[in-house]
């Protein structure tokens, strides 16, 4: 029971309370890139979930029995995990083009791009190495801890983009002052949506 | 002389990454509450960019298009790489502040955008200008923002320690400013302004 409410409560807080769009800000470039219609956003939530559960899961197996060990995580770090996120990209892409065509339609353009979305390599970076967001709170994530983080991360930024996008369509036909119309008023309505998670900040002591 | 002179403009006015093209967003919103921060994170963006742009543009007839990306990006870590340490190593406060942002530098769209559109099809000294340009017209912006931000927000602006300018006793900062909504608004109202700015002329012609 424990352990089933630790997980839980690391989900909605990676999810949630410290949403990685909203409260982080990282990954903003797809976030303001890519929500301009639902399925364009659909397509990418769902492509970065599945890269993200891969890419930390990756990452953390590469930091426990390669990095670490040899003493080369300090300074290699960075290089080796955006090289691992770069090739894992590209084998799911070439995978669904050989195994799953319909599934390659839906996302297969989003995966490119997936690449330099910083969230990714933010939680995969993470999840593996100790005290990456906050460094007076080193925590060893066991790989259980990974996968759910990595999936509250990935879910939270779904919701995130999925609540924006539904928001900007509607503000399309809202009418509003000619300077601040797209990209201006989308910042705007960003940070009223961002001043709700702001209120979520503390919960759960999180 | 001159085509380069006309790419570094290029960069800090019609083609400013931040307000214009609207790339390298993540780190901006994040790291512009501070004034002394911002100023730490313009030079470190300025000089890798600088410095891939240029390796890059030496290396572009030994890349072969097919992996351009992963070279790119290798190139790019390797420079952020130099940065990362470098701060760690003589500015531990800084390090602190900026934290995630500078092994993000390595994904920040400006970079790998300036390597694949500009880098890659141009000579070393247009890739030097042009990543002159646009890192200097991405750290004003910068730096522009975190000023707004920490002298309106918290009534005073700090640097290495002390500071520097401060509002007269009695004024109660909006803290709202120095919180992620507050930066996200400001930075909409940036855009306007910009965009106003430049639609000014034509605006005059009609009227």
């Amino acid at each position: 029971m424990a352990t089933i409410s630790h997980f839980l409560l690391l989900f909605v807080g990676a999810a949630l309370i410290n949403n990685i769009l909203l409260t982080r800000f990282i990954g903003l470039c797809s976030f303001f890139g890519i929500s301009n219609s639902m399925n364009t956003a659909m397509g990418m939530s769902a492509a970065v979930i599945f890269v993200m559960m891969m890419a930390s899961t990756t990452t953390w197996l590469v930091w426990k029995f390669l990095l670490f060990p040899l003493n080369l995580g300090e300074f290699l770090y960075i290089p080796a995990f955006i090289l691992i996120i770069a090739a894992l990209v590209q084998f799911v892409e070439m995978y669904l083009r050989k195994y799953s065509p319909a599934l390659y339609r839906a996302m297969g353009i989003y995966l490119p791009l997936i690449t330099t979305n910083c969230a990714v390599l933010a939680a995969a970076t993470e999840v593996a190495k100790p005290g990456f967001f906050k460094m007076a709170m080193a925590y060893n994530y066991t790989l259980g801890e990974a996968l759910v983080y990595a999936l509250g991360v990935s879910v939270g930024y779904g919701f995130a983009l999925l609540t924006f996008t539904a928001l900007r369509e509607r503000l399309d036909i809202a009418p509003v002052p000619r300077v601040l119309k797209g990209n201006p008023m989308s910042f705007i309505t960003a940070g009223l949506l961002s001043l709700a998670y702001v209120g979520l900040a503390g919960w759960f002591g999180l | 002389m001159k085509e380069w002179l006309k790419v570094f403009r290029a960069g800090l006015s019609i083609d400013n990454p931040l307000t214009v093209l609207m790339i390298g967003l993540c780190a901006t919103l994040a790291v512009s509450s501070q004034v002394e921060g911002s100023l730490f994170m313009g030079i470190a963006v300025i000089f890798v960019l600088v410095m891939s742009n240029a390796l890059i543009s030496v290396l572009r007839k030994l890349i072969p298009s097919q992996v351009r990306i992963p070279i790119f990006i290798v190139i790019i870590a390797s420079f952020v790489t130099v940065v990362d340490l470098f701060l760690k190593a003589f500015f531990p406060p800084i390090y602190a502040v900026l934290g995630i942002w500078i092994p993000l530098i390595v994904v920040n769209c400006i970079i790998l955008g300036r390597a694949e559109a500009f880098a890659y099809h141009n000579r070393v000294w247009l890739s030097i200008a042009d990543g002159l340009g646009m890192g200097i017209g991405f750290s004003l912006v910068l730096v522009g923002l975190a000023f707004i931000r920490e002298f309106f927000g918290s009534g005073k602006i700090e640097l290495l320690g002390a500071t520097v300018l401060k509002m007269p006793t009695g004024y109660a900062p909006p803290t709202i400013l120095m919180m992620f909504p507050g930066a996200f608004i400001l930075f909409g109202f940036v855009v306007a302004f910009v965009r106003w700015l430049n639609e000014r002329p034509t605006n005059r012609k009609a009227a």
